[in-house]
C-alpha cells in the first residue's frame, strides 16, 4: 500500500436522518472506527432528511445495521407504504399504480407484460390489476421524521458514536495534498479527522469547499421549487400514496397514523410561485467523492421527491461508502469507481423521472416543454427499445426493477410498436392458467394499513 | 400480430455456430421464421470449444435437450472448472471454479476474510482449498449441486467437456426434425441487391441460387458473408492478444477423466488438455511472432500424454472482432464474427450469445435499425468482457523466461483492465458488472492464482474475532474435504449416467 495507513476516525457532518444513519452505519459495520457527529439541525432543503416517504430498500438498510421492525416501525411510529398512485399525469387514461415487486408472472419464459399486450390490450384488465399485492409486495415506511432521526441518534450513541453540536463555519484545507485538515466550528474549535462525511444537504458546507463541479439536471427535470406542509393523520391511512399532476408539476398527500404531510412540487418558471416554497435545484455533483471528503443524500444528489428516491439515495450511497472503505491515502483510483457507482445510479434515478415527464400526456405549457425535453442518451436508449418491442435494457446500478419503469410507462400509455415474437410460444389460455394464482386485484386484496401491519409483525405486535 | 409471413433465415455453415443457430431457431421461433441451412461437407468444421461454460446447460436446457442423451451422444464429461498451470510463475497452479470460495454466504466475499486472516498471521491454506467446486475437481468426484443455498454442495455449478464435431449432427437432428432445410453446396458467390445493398441470395458451385430475408453468417473464420461480401471491418486485438496459431491433437486417455479442463502455460502461449469419454482434446495455442510452426508441433507432440490419435493440425487465426455483428440482413454468429483463444472456453459462449440476443431481437418483416444497434451494443460488451479477462491471464504473470512471456508481461493493457486490476491489488475490490459472463469468483480465482494478492482487505472483514473466524475457515475447509471425498468418482459417475455409445 502507500504505507498511508487505515483510517482511523471518521466526522461526520450534519444533523438529520442521513446524517444519523450515516454514523450508525459506519459504526455498527465498522467498530475499528471512531465516529463523530459534529451535529446542527437539517436545512430545509435537505430533503433526504424530510420527506417522510420511503422505498423498501430502507428494510435492506436497518438489518445491516442491526434494526428491527420492532424499532423501526413499532418504536419509531413507522408507517407502512407498497406504491404510489399516480393521478391524471395521462389525460384520458384512469390512474394507475406503481407498486413494489412483480407485475404478473413470466410464463414459458416470456416477459408477462408482452403477454398482458397481447392478451389484454387495450380491452382488457388494466396492466396495473396484475400488480403485486400483500404479501408479494415491498414495503417501505411512512417515518414519523423526528422520531426515526432520534431513533437513529439513540442507536448511534448506543453504538458509540460521539456527538459534537456545532455549527462548521470553515474547513481548512491542508497544504499541496488539499485534504481536509479540520473542521473550523463557530465556537472556534477545530475537529480534525482522516474522512469527512459531509451531510450537510445541497449546500454541502465541507465538501463544495474541495470544488463545485455540478451536473445540472435542470434542463431535464423543469420542477424547481418544493412546499411541505404537516397535515391530519389519517385514522387508518391506505398503502398507496397518491401524486396527482397539476398545471405546473404535482402534489401529493401521504399520511400514517401518526403523521401527515401535504405538498407541492412545480415549476416556478411555469405558473405562480408560492411563499415558504424550497429552492431546488436538481442534479448531482460531478464527483462526490474527492480526496478525504465524501458527500452523502443531498451533498451529493439533490432531487425532487417523486418515487421518494432521496433517502434510498442516502443509504446506497452510506452502503457503497462502507463496503469500499480505502486507507488514509484515498487513492484516486478508488475514489473514481465509487464516484463510478454513485453517479451511474444518480444518474438512472434522473433517467427514471425524467420519463415519468416525457410520457406524461398533458397540454398545459409547463406539461408540454417538461415532456420536450431531450432525453439523456441513456433514456433515449431505454425509451427506444421499449417503444419498439417492450423491451427494457439493464442499466449498471439501477435503483428501480423492470416491473417498475413497466408500471410507469405503460401507465401512461407509452406502448411498444410490437411484442416479443417469443410470445408466440405461449397461447393466451396458458397465460390465464398462470396467472390464475395472482387473480386478485390489488385494489381489492389491498388489506388495511393495520391489517398488514398486524401480518407483517408476525406476533411482535406494537 | 402472429399473421404476418415468415421470415425466411438462410444459415451459411453447419458447424457448431450453424447448427446451433438452426435448433434454436426451429424449437423457439417455429411460427417467425423458417430455416435454411447450407453446408458442404468438402469443408471441414473447425470444432473450437470442446470444453464449454455453465452458460450451456440453459441453451440445451431451452431446446427441451435431455442431458444424458446429449452427454452420450458428444461422447462428455462433466467440468467443474479451468486447472491453469505455470501461468503466474513456472510450477504455479491453481483452477478456476465454476463455483465460488467459501459458503456463498455472508456480508463480504470470503477472499475478503482470507486476506484478514493472512494479514494477520493466522494459518491459511490456498484459496482454493475453500472451494467446493475446486475439492471436487482435484479429488476427481462430481455429483449434482444441491439446490438449498445454506448447502455446501450448492455452491458450485458445472459445464461439459464434449466433442464438438459430435455436437453440430445432434443438433442437426433437431433442427431437421423441427423443419430446417439443409442444403449441400457451395457457396461460390454472395449476390447483394442493387439498391440495398442488402444480400439478395447465394449462389452455389451447381448453379442453384439460395435467397431469403436473413443471413446468418457461421461460415466461420472465411466470414463469407458479413466479412468478404458486405466488408465489415475486423476489429485487430493481437497487441493485447498475440496468440494466432494453434495446434491440435488428440490422443488416448493415459491419467485420470478429470472434471476439468487444463491450461498449461508453454514458452510461447499455452496448451489445452480437454478430457473426453474416448480420448483427450490437447492443442498448443501459440504466437507465430514467438515460434515457428514446427517448434510448436514437436513441443505438443512432446508433451501429450497419451498415444496420438490423429496427425497434428494447425489452425490460423486473429483475435479479433468484426466491429459490428449485425449488418444490413446479415448477422454473424461465431468465428465468422470474431474470435477469441479458448483460454476461458467462450467459444460456444459467445455463439450463445448472439443466438439468444437474435432470437429476443428477431425481426418481424422490416429489419429494424434498432433491433440491429442493441444486438451489437450487446455483443460487443460480451466481446470487450471477456477480452479484458484473457489479457489479464497473460499481464498478470512474473515469468520473464522467454521472449514471449516477457511481452505480454509488459505490454500496456486496456485502461478498464489497468484499473479493475489495480483496485484488486489495493484491497481486493472486484469491478462488478451486471451481465457480464465471468462473475466475481471468476476475477478473484485468476488474480489470486497469478499473484496479484491484495495488499489489504476489506475492513469489514475485521468485524469477527480473529479466533473464531480462523476456526471457522478451518471448519470449512474440512467440510468441503468430506463433503467432496464422499462424492461419486467422475468416470464412474460418467459411465453410470452417460455412457457413449459404442463407436460406430
Amino acid at each position: 500500500m502507500s504505507g498511508a495507513g487505515a483510517i482511523a476516525r471518521v466526522v461526520v457532518v450534519g444533523g438529520g436522518i442521513t446524517a444519523w444513519s450515516a454514523a450508525a452505519a459506519l459504526k455498527r459495520r465498522i467498530p475499528i472506527l471512531d465516529v463523530q457527529v459534529v451535529s446542527s439541525p437539517p436545512p430545509p432543503d435537505a430533503l433526504a432528511d424530510r420527506m417522510i416517504n420511503t422505498l423498501p430498500s430502507i428494510g435492506d438498510f436497518h438489518s445491516d445495521i442491526g434494526l428491527s421492525d420492532e424499532d423501526t416501525i413499532v418504536r419509531a411510529r413507522s408507517g407502512l407504504r407498497i406504491g404510489t398512485t399516480f393521478k391524471a399525469w395521462a389525460e384520458n387514461l384512469p390512474d394507475y399504480i406503481h407498486a413494489y415487486g412483480n407485475y404478473g408472472v413470466p410464463v414459458g419464459g416470456v416477459a408477462f407484460h408482452q403477454l398482458w399486450l397481447r392478451d389484454h390490450y387495450p380491452h382488457g384488465r388494466p396492466f396495473d390489476s396484475f400488480a403485486p399485492a400483500p404479501p408479494q409486495v415491498g414495503y417501505g415506511l411512512r417515518l414519523t421524521t423526528e422520531l426515526y432521526q432520534q431513533l437513529m441518534r439513540d442507536y448511534s450513541h448506543h453504538l458509540g458514536v460521539v456527538e459534537r453540536p456545532g455549527e462548521v463555519v470553515d474547513a481548512n484545507l491542508g497544504g499541496a495534498d488539499g485534504f481536509v485538515e479540520a473542521l473550523l466550528l463557530a465556537d472556534g474549535t477545530q475537529i480534525g479527522a482522516d474522512l469527512f462525511v459531509d451531510c450537510t444537504g445541497p449546500a454541502a458546507l465541507v465538501r463544495s469547499r474541495l470544488g463545485d463541479g455540478f451536473d445540472d439536471w435542470s434542463r431535464l427535470l423543469l420542477c424547481d421549487r418544493v412546499v411541505i406542509e404537516a397535515d391530519q393523520p389519517d385514522a387508518d391511512p391506505p398503502l398507496l400514496d397518491e401524486v396527482a399532476a397539476t398545471s405546473a408539476g404535482w402534489i401529493w398527500r401521504s399520511s400514517s397514523p401518526s403523521v401527515a404531510v401535504k405538498g407541492s412540487v412545480f415549476s416556478s418558471a411555469h405558473g405562480a410561485d408560492s411563499d415558504g416554497a424550497i429552492p431546488l435545484r436538481q442534479g448531482r455533483r460531478s464527483e462526490p467523492w474527492v480526496r478525504n471528503c465524501v458527500a452523502i443524500g443531498d451533498a451529493a444528489v439533490t432531487v425532487e421527491p417523486l418515487e421518494w428516491t432521496n433517502l434510498h439515495l442516502a443509504h446506497s450511497q452510506i452502503d457503497r461508502l462502507v463496503s469500499m472503505m480505502p486507507d488514509a491515502g484515498f487513492a484516486p483510483v478508488e475514489l473514481a469507481e465509487y464516484n463510478r457507482q454513485c453517479n451511474a445510479e444518480a444518474d438512472r434515478v434522473r433517467d427514471f423521472l425524467c420519463m415519468h415527464y416525457v410520457t406524461a400526456q398533458r397540454t398545459e405549457p409547463f406539461w408540454k416543454d417538461a415532456s420536450a425535453v431531450e432525453p439523456p442518451s441513456s433514456l433515449a436508449h431505454t425509451l427506444s427499445l421499449f417503444a419498439e418491442r417492450g423491451r427494457l435494457p439493464y442499466y449498471e446500478e439501477e435503483t428501480f426493477a423492470r416491473d417498475s419503469w413497466l408500471a410507469v410507462l405503460l401507465g401512461q400509455g407509452f406502448l411498444p410498436r410490437r411484442i416479443d415474437p417469443l410470445a408466440d410460444s405461449v397461447t393466451p389460455q396458458e397465460a390465464e392458467r398462470a396467472l390464475s394464482s395472482r387473480r386478485q386485484p390489488l385494489a381489492q386484496a389491498q388489506p388495511s394499513y393495520r391489517g398488514t401491519f398486524l401480518q407483517m409483525g408476525q406476533g411482535q405486535q406494537p | 400480430m402472429g399473421d404476418q409471413p415468415k421470415l425466411s433465415v438462410v444459415v451459411v455453415g453447419g458447424g457448431t455456430a450453424g447448427w446451433m443457430a438452426a435448433a434454436a431457431l426451429t424449437t423457439l421461433l417455429p411460427t417467425r421464421c423458417s430455416v435454411t441451412l447450407i453446408e458442404s461437407e468438402a469443408i471441414g468444421i473447425v470444432g473450437v470449444g470442446e470444453a464449454t461454460l455453465p452458460h450451456i446447460r440453459g441453451f440445451n436446457e431451452r431446446l427441451g435437450i435431455n442431458e444424458a442423451e446429449f452427454m452420450a451422444a458428444t461422447r462428455a464429461t462433466f467440468k467443474l472448472g479451468i486447472e491453469f498451470q505455470g501461468w503466474g510463475r513456472i510450477g504455479d497452479s491453481y483452477i478456476h471454479p465454476f463455483g465460488t470460495f467459501g459458503s456463498g454466504q455472508g456480508d463480504i466475499p470470503f477472499h475478503q476474510y482470507w486476506c484478514r486472516l493472512r494479514d494477520q498471521g493466522a494459518q491459511v491454506a490456498p484459496l482454493g482449498e475453500y472451494s467446493m467446486a475446486v475439492a471436487m475437481a482435484y479429488m476427481n468426484r462430481f455429483a449434482r449441486p444441491e439446490p438449498d443455498p445454506a448447502r455446501i454442495e450448492s455452491t458450485f455449478n458445472y459445464a461439459y467437456q464434449f466433442d464438438a464435431t459430435l455436437f453440430a449432427p445432434f443438433l442437426r437432428s433437431i433442427a431437421e426434425r423441427l423443419g430446417a432445410v439443409r442444403i449441400e453446396g457451395r457457396i461460390v458467390e454472395v449476390q447483394l441487391n442493387g439498391e440495398s445493398g442488402d444480400v439478395a441470395a447465394l449462389l452455389l458451385e451447381d448453379g442453384r441460387s439460395i435467397g431469403g430475408d436473413l443471413f446468418i453468417d457461421c461460415s466461420g473464420f472465411v466470414s463469407l458473408v458479413i466479412g468478404r461480401a458486405l466488408g465489415e471491418p475486423f476489429e485487430d486485438w493481437s497487441h493485447w492478444l498475440p496468440c494466432d496459431r494453434a495446434v491440435a491433437m488428440p490422443c488416448r486417455t493415459e491419467t485420470a477423466l478429470t472434471p476439468y479442463t487444463s491450461a498449461i502455460a508453454m514458452p510461447a502461449g499455452w496448451r489445452w488438455r480437454i478430457p473426453l469419454q474416448h480420448r483427450t482434446g490437447n492443442g498448443y495455442v501459440y504466437a507465430s511472432n514467438f515460434i515457428s510452426d514446427d517448434e510448436a508441433r514437436s513441443a505438443l507432440v512432446g508433451a501429450v500424454e497419451g498415444e496420438g490419435i490423429a496427425e497434428p493440425r494447425v489452425l490460423k487465426f486473429t483475435a479479433g472482432r468484426r466491429t459490428r455483428s449485425w449488418v444490413r440482413n446479415c448477422v454473424a454468429v461465431g468465428l465468422a464474427s470474431g474470435f477469441l483463444e479458448p483460454l476461458e472456453s467462450t467459444s460456444i459462449y459467445l455463439i450463445q450469445a448472439a443466438i439468444s440476443a437474435l432470437v429476443e431481437l428477431f425481426p418481424d418483416g422490416e429489419i429494424s435499425p434498432l433491433d440491429r444497434d442493441e444486438f451489437n451494443r450487446l455483443i460487443d460488451m460480451e466481446y470487450d468482457r471477456i477480452r479484458d479477462f484473457l489479457i489479464l491471464h497473460y499481464h498478470a504473470t512474473e515469468r520473464s523466461d522467454s521472449p514471449f512471456w516477457d511481452y505480454v508481461r509488459t505490454m500496456t493493457v486496456p485502461d478498464t483492465l489497468e484499473e479493475k486490476i489495480e483496485l484488486f491489488r489495493r484491497r481486493g475490490r472486484v469491478v462488478k458488472y451486471r451481465e457480464g459472463v465471468f462473475l466475481d469468483a471468476s476475477w478473484v480465482a485468476v488474480y489470486m492464482g497469478q499473484r496479484i494478492i491484495p495488499e489489504g482487505h476489506d475492513m469489514r472483514a475485521d468485524l469477527p474475532p480473529l479466533d473464531a473466524l480462523a476456526l471457522s475457515a478451518d471448519a470449512l475447509r474440512a467440510e468441503i474435504s468430506a463433503k467432496a471425498a464422499r462424492m461419486p468418482d467422475h468416470r464412474s459417475h460418467v459411465e453410470a449416467y452417460c455412457p457413449m455409445a459404442a463407436a460406430a
